[in-house]
């Protein structure tokens, strides 16, 4: 390989690896700027109607608790006094103050929480008591009844007792005066508490929890769950059907141990609502709140400074290269064939719009309809530029007619189609037609499923989020990309298709 | 398996795309001098300066004005060949072979009338042709009648002589032969066979066949290797010239054999494909490099350079 060009490699290796380690030891940047997890938004607003002359609003709040990161926090509360208490493992919001009979205050609240994905280690809690009031008899009775279970490791018994709250006991089924019983015991402190019972009798400690389900979604009711202890970690159970959620990130506790999320004194809250929303975004602002207050020289050139509309389109910008450089890397080190080196890049921002299985389809249906006109006017000889307009103009009836049928069916992937691959079919159907004359058909469709292969790779890692998020925050390394490219450029060595192309030709040594 | 695979590619001395495009072709080729390989007028008059012969040109037409009394430029010459200047895969070529009242008769005995002969010359100076979609000129040459030695092994059309010209020395031959796969043309990406010529005596080898190494003509069943094939010494000069012409230093040379004028320069090629290396089961890469460790006084004629070919590729597998 070239001296000059090892050179200018290194050099554009050099530029991201000095300003990424300007960034993360002397201006703190995060090394890894994507957490491993989740950001919810969550916002509340509620509406609270005074009663009395005091009026005092005590509600459950996202804690920095169980791999929970609560930030960014925003409260209102119209003119009463807010503040926060702490009750490890809860935190509350305490909004309250004197007011005039019947006036009403809006109260809101909002939040970024990072869920990661891994639960901290926790110590193993405590076995309670039973609450006060169960008698011995029904204590005895719960003992009896998970008696059977004692010999399993505590998940296992766990599943055996969550299989009993829905009727289902198993091998070994208690005795039907027991199971009588038990069904008066359920009357009696209802299903909730008779379902805690059962987990305590089988030494597990359990909790009820309040929170909300993380979903992107907007809700006015807390939803409750059960955590039970398994000797590593706490575990969630619905307490209708007691099945284990799957996943610590779908829930979001808002107060542990069975208090209740919201107590309201001297008033009543006529509307409440938690918006919960799942968006990247949320890491943008995180990140520009914190730029935009630093007068350092690359926080005032970070991209975190374009107007937000502009922002999205940067963030798929800045990955095509990458494309490009996956690409490079097909076709020079693979040997995939691909129609030009764009066609597979452009299609794969397509694909952004339509979704990779709406967008092949669109992209094969095209490309046929497209073949079979162009060999209807190629008898009639046209000159090159009308002949293309008018291939664009069939694309785009085409397309037109996907979308009218799309509506119909309520398919809006088909209609997602933009203005941007239309040229580029046009110009794909063109070149396919040229090469199943030149090169036969075999090779045309290699190159059709060569480019849809590209297409799709490309599409999958510019949808990459953790990636977009990375080249946004740290956009010197496309220096790193062209390095890369530049030493593909020069690389001369077999591409993987020719060891089979040229097998005949192969002497072993 | 792969690097294995590799290295055993790299033993046998066998040139991939990515070293012929980034190794030869950018280093050698300047982007300036194709117009001489792409442009077959500016090819024929290079020639004619080097006296490397091609089928005689009897009219070239330029614009759409020009059309108009073509045939009157051709009335000496009742059979010709028209094709694009700058057309490619044997694309536009038009065969005739005589002409009457109604109009120019091609070798199918198809009838085509003046008027719409004319329109196919427009057609091809709009640049139907022509790849990039550019304006082009229409040739009208000489009606090839291709020499018999490769009747035996030809299903139809006319069989052609590749020879890859490194620095001017003449590196490796082929002869490509039509097969009904390859609907009479001799492309090997179309399906036509490639047959290895060995360059110290002329004779064929072994050939290939979409990739795959084949003895036997397809369609005739007629053996390939071992047909001498005429006029050797001098096409290995024409195709050593071809670099004087035009300064290409990696340059594929295709020829065609006329049973009366014997070899012609047909076209130029700036990036001649691979293949030719299973048609004589060689690699290239280990032959360029050996031109480029050859002694300087090798490069001052093309006379020196064909012998010092000769010398050094011959009786390789003999």
């Amino acid at each position: 390989m070239k001296r000059s060009v090892i050179i200018f490699a290194v050099i554009l290796f050099f530029i991201p690896v000095s300003v990424i380690s300007y960034r993360v030891f002397v201006l703190r940047y995060p090394f890894f700027p994507v957490a491993f997890g989740k950001i919810w938004h969550v916002s509340m607003e509620a509406r609270v109607v005074a009663k009395e002359k005091e009026i005092a609003v005590e509600m459950g709040l996202p804690a920095n608790y169980g791999g929970r990161r609560v930030m960014g926090e925003k409260v209102t509360s119209g003119t009463l006094d807010f503040n926060f208490f702490n009750e490890a493992p809860n935190r509350f919001g305490y909004w309250a103050g004197r007011v005039d009979i019947g006036d009403s205050q809006t109260i809101s609240y909002q939040a970024s929480v990072l869920v990661r994905s891994r639960k901290p280690r926790e110590k193993p809690p405590a076995l309670e008591p039973y609450p006060a009031g169960i008698e011995e008899k029904e204590q005895a009775l719960a003992e009896r009844l998970v008696a059977a279970w004692k010999g399993l490791s505590p998940p296992e018994r766990l599943h055996a007792v969550a299989n009993a709250a829905s009727g289902e006991w198993g091998a070994a089924p208690p005795a039907s005066s027991d199971l009588q019983e038990w069904a008066a015991l359920r009357e009696k402190y209802g299903p909730r508490m008779a379902f805690l019972i059962l987990f305590w009798a089988a030494d597990l400690p359990a909790r009820i929890v309040e929170g909300l389900l993380l979903d992107d979604t907007i809700t006015q009711d807390f939803h409750s769950w059960l955590e039970v202890w398994t000797g590593k970690k706490w575990e969630s159970l619905s307490l209708e059907t007691g099945n284990i959620y799957g996943g610590p990130s779908k829930l979001l506790p808002l107060v542990i141990g069975g208090y209740p999320p919201l107590i309201i004194t001297g008033g009543k809250i006529t509307e409440m609502r938690w918006t919960i929303s799942h968006r990247m975004q949320d890491y943008w602002r995180l990140h520009f709140e914190h730029v935009r207050g630093s007068s350092r020289l690359l926080d005032r050139l970070s991209l975190f400074h374009l107007p937000a509309e502009f922002q999205q389109a940067f963030r798929i910008l800045l990955l095509v290269p990458i494309a490009a450089l996956i690409v490079s890397i097909l076709r020079n080190v693979v040997g995939f064939p691909t129609f030009g080196i764009f066609m597979p890049v452009l299609m794969a921002l397509a694909f952004r719009n339509t979704g990779l299985y709406y967008g092949l389809g669109i992209f094969t249906g095209i490309m046929l309809l497209g073949y079979l006109l162009r060999l209807g006017v190629d008898k009639l000889q046209l000159l090159l530029v009308p002949r293309l307009s008018m291939i664009l103009t069939f694309v785009i009836l085409a397309l037109s007619f996907a979308a009218l049928l799309g509506s119909k069916f309520d398919v809006k992937s088909v209609m997602a189609v933009g203005l941007l691959p239309i040229v580029i079919l046009t110009m794909t159907i063109e070149r396919f037609f040229i090469l199943i004359e030149e090169a036969g058909l075999r090779e045309a469709v290699r190159t059709v499923l060569g480019s849809a292969a590209v297409a799709s790779i490309s599409y999958w890692i510019i949808n990459q989020e953790p990636i977009q998020f990375i080249f946004y925050f740290y956009p010197e390394l496309l220096f790193g990309v062209a390095g890369l490219q530049l030493l593909l450029g020069r690389y001369t060595g077999f591409r993987l298709s020719e060891i089979f192309r040229f097998r005949e030709l192969r002497r072993p040594s | 398996m792969i690097f294995r695979a590799i290295r055993e590619l790299r033993e046998a001395g066998v040139l991939g795309m990515n070293g012929r495009n980034a190794g030869f072709i950018l280093t050698s080729n300047a982007r300036s001098r194709y117009p001489s390989a792409d442009d077959k007028v500016l090819t024929k008059r290079l020639a004619l300066e080097h006296q490397v012969p091609t089928p005689p040109l009897y009219h070239v037409v330029e614009h759409h004005g020009d059309i108009v009394g073509f045939e009157e430029r051709l009335h000496e010459h009742p059979e010709f060949v028209l094709k694009p200047a700058r057309g490619s895969g044997g694309n536009g070529i038009v065969l005739i072979k005589d002409r009457t009242k109604a109009g120019f008769v091609k070798q199918s005995g198809e009838v085509i009338p003046l008027a719409e002969f004319a329109y196919h010359i427009s057609g091809i100076l709009s640049g139907i042709y022509s790849l990039g979609g550019q304006e082009d000129k229409a040739i009208f040459e000489a009606l090839i009648y291709p020499d018999p030695v490769f009747a035996a092994v030809t299903h139809v059309g006319v069989p052609d002589i590749r020879v890859i010209v490194y620095r001017g020395v003449p590196v490796m031959g082929m002869v490509r032969l039509p097969t009904k796969d390859s609907d009479g043309k001799a492309n090997l990406h179309q399906g036509a066979i490639g047959a290895g010529i060995e360059i110290g005596s002329g004779t064929t080898l072994t050939a290939v066949h979409r990739s795959r190494v084949i003895t036997h003509h397809p369609d005739t069943g007629n053996q390939v290797s071992g047909i001498q094939v005429p006029h050797w010494g001098k096409m290995l000069l024409m195709a050593a010239r071809a670099f004087d012409m035009t300064g290409l230093g990696y340059l594929g040379i295709d020829m065609i054999i006329d049973k009366d004028r014997g070899p012609l320069l047909l076209e130029l090629n700036a990036r001649p494909g691979l293949a030719i290396q299973l048609a004589n089961r060689a690699g290239l890469r280990e032959r360029l490099e050996r031109v480029e460790k050859a002694p300087p006084e090798v490069f001052d004629k093309p006379e020196a350079r064909v012998g010092w070919a000769v010398e050094t590729f011959k009786n390789r597998d003999a």
